[in-house]
């Protein structure tokens, strides 16, 4: 069982994770994350009836990619992360998190709104006190049409 | 000095085969007339065998020309195709993309269908239809299909259309020697984009545009080699690229790719670009494939397969999808940038905007730069379609 000032910390760290993520500060975003850190976004086809997994990096890999993102041409539109902690269990010395996840885009032009994707983060927790750390992330996304995409991680 | 309107609507200082009238994009006219003359009667790849491993495996596919189709592997192990509709009352047969089923059952009547289109049941048939109407009247509506080139299931929706040996003539020989040993799907992706479905293969049809990705400017376009690679073209419409040494580890973040690839030079690179909008892609470690299923004149759904070898342990495939994803995943570097391009042109070209031309005027002796791989494209484009990609009104 975790306590309830645990599980309000474990809450706050994900809602962090998606305001560093919305705001492009990629230093934020790791800071919240483990040494250790696994970020991976999967998702299953029911076309090819397989699991797929779209990216796959570990912390050092997560650097590179924010480090070489400025040097491509990318969608400018913002993003918007909605996250809604649904479950935490404890497991070890950290927690397993189930969150659902709405990711909006807003275009620039004009500032219309659409959803974008939906899909769960299911992260795993490692609890440091009261500054518990993301160990691992994996977005499974139920959403998988993406029209011309997006380059930054939800 | 910018353009008045009359320079602007000018033709340009090219010979004709060297643009394409930008109406050819977006006039709803021409679109209805290209189902019919390019892609009714031609090759499509519905699908690869790997999704169609076990009899009865079935797969779903929205053919290009607007036909739905049922592509299944029989109880004899041959893959066959069919329109998924109903000979009853038209309604569609099968609703989910892939699965397996030892009768294709309509859910609105239980018209009940074998995996080789015949009727196999009518609920109360004699009670209906007396001697008048039978099973044996009632079969599916098949279309041609074979496997070939790398295992792939292809289609064609018309009775006495050209073999596909005569379709594809020798543009695939640069591939075959690579496509020996069984290959797997281990990606599949769809992209809905604002834009029109020769765009996207004019972006697969030409290596100019490696200077909107990084990837490709530090990993070849700087590298020697580069300007080396050639263009040729094949009868109906397809061109081939050769191949060069892309140097993967000039990328922070990749390394070069050591699981490589039967038979293929390290950091070798092939294309081959098929008419009207198919595209093999062998990028040293994982073959890409690309299909286009044009909606409208200005929107088209894009296919896109990842595949490994059958073989592959469990590190090599985890290799391969890394290295798909690094650049041609829906996050990866380089699809998001070829897509945005496209979706860019499909803003700029829409109906009504007066984009007028579209240049392919490049020549370096068919090498890299060279546009002369739209420019074969459309040579058979103005053959099918009776006019000119350069006037088509």
């Amino acid at each position: 069982m975790v306590k309830s000032e645990q599980r309000q910390a474990i809450e706050e760290l994900v809602y962090r994770s998606c305001l560093a993520l919305d705001a492009r500060d990629y230093k934020a975003f790791l800071a919240l994350c483990d040494e250790d850190f696994r970020y991976t976004i999967a998702t299953y086809s029911p076309e090819i009836r397989r699991e797929m997994v779209w990216l796959d990096h570990d912390r050092k890999g997560m650097e590179t990619l924010f480090t070489n993102l400025p040097r491509h041409n990318s969608d400018h539109s913002p993003i918007t992360r909605h996250a809604t902690v649904y479950t935490v269990e404890a497991k070890g010395a950290g927690a397993e998190v189930v969150s659902a996840l709405q990711v909006f885009r807003t275009q620039l032009d004009g500032g219309a709104t659409e959803l974008f994707a939906v899909g769960r983060f299911h992260d795993t927790v490692k609890l440091n006190g009261a500054h518990p750390k993301l160990a691992k992330r994996v977005v499974k996304l139920d959403t998988r049409l993406l029209g011309y995409g997006y380059h930054i991680p939800f | 000095m910018a353009k008045t309107a009359a320079e602007w609507s000018a033709p340009p200082k090219f010979p004709a085969t060297h643009y394409v009238d930008s109406r050819v994009y977006t006039d709803e006219a021409i679109f209805e007339e290209e189902k019919e003359k390019l892609f009714k009667p031609l090759w499509i790849i519905a699908c690869h065998e790997s999704e169609l491993a076990a009899p009865y495996d079935y797969r779903l596919f929205s053919h290009p020309a607007g036909v739905p189709l049922i592509v299944i592997r029989g109880d004899d192990a041959k893959v066959r195709a069919f329109y998924n509709i109903c000979p009853h009352r038209g309604n569609t047969i099968l609703y989910d993309p892939a699965g397996n089923a030892k009768r294709l059952t309509c859910i609105f009547h239980q018209w009940s269908f074998d995996s080789r289109g015949n009727c196999v049941d009518i609920s109360r048939a004699e009670q209906g239809y007396q001697e008048r109407f039978c099973k044996e009247d009632a079969a599916m509506r098949e279309v041609k299909c074979e496997v070939a080139h790398g295992g792939f299931v292809w289609v064609n929706l018309t009775d006495d259309c050209m073999s596909l040996r005569e379709f594809i003539g020798g543009a695939m020989d640069i591939l075959e020697p690579y496509m020996q040993q069984p290959m797997e799907v281990f990606h599949y992706h769809k992209a809905r984009v604002r834009t029109n479905f020769k765009l996207w293969h004019d972006t697969n049809s030409e290596f100019y545009h490696d200077y909107l990705h990084y990837f490709n400017r530090i990993t070849g376009m700087m590298q020697p080699g580069y300007f080396d690679r050639k263009y040729t073209g094949f009868p109906n419409g397809h061109a081939t690229v050769g191949s060069m040494q892309i140097q993967y580890d000039k990328y922070e973040g990749s390394k070069e790719r050591a699981v490589g690839w039967p038979g293929l030079q390290p950091g070798g690179w092939f294309m081959v670009d098929l008419f009207p909008g198919m595209t093999y892609n062998l990028r040293t470690s994982v073959m890409r494939i690309d299909v286009s299923v044009p909606l409208g004149p200005n929107e088209v759904l894009i296919e896109f397969r990842g595949l490994g070898l059958k073989a592959d342990s469990e590190e090599e495939r985890r290799q391969r999808v890394f290295d798909h994803n690094m650049i041609w995943g829906p996050f990866g570097r380089n699809l998001h940038e070829d897509l945005l391009g496209v979706h860019g042109q499909g803003r700029a070209m829409r109906h009504g905007t007066d984009s007028r031309w579209v240049l392919q005027g490049r020549e370096e002796n068919n090498t890299i730069h060279d546009e002369i791989g739209m420019r074969h494209y459309y040579a058979e484009w103005s053959r099918r379609m009776g006019r000119p990609a350069h006037h088509p009104a």
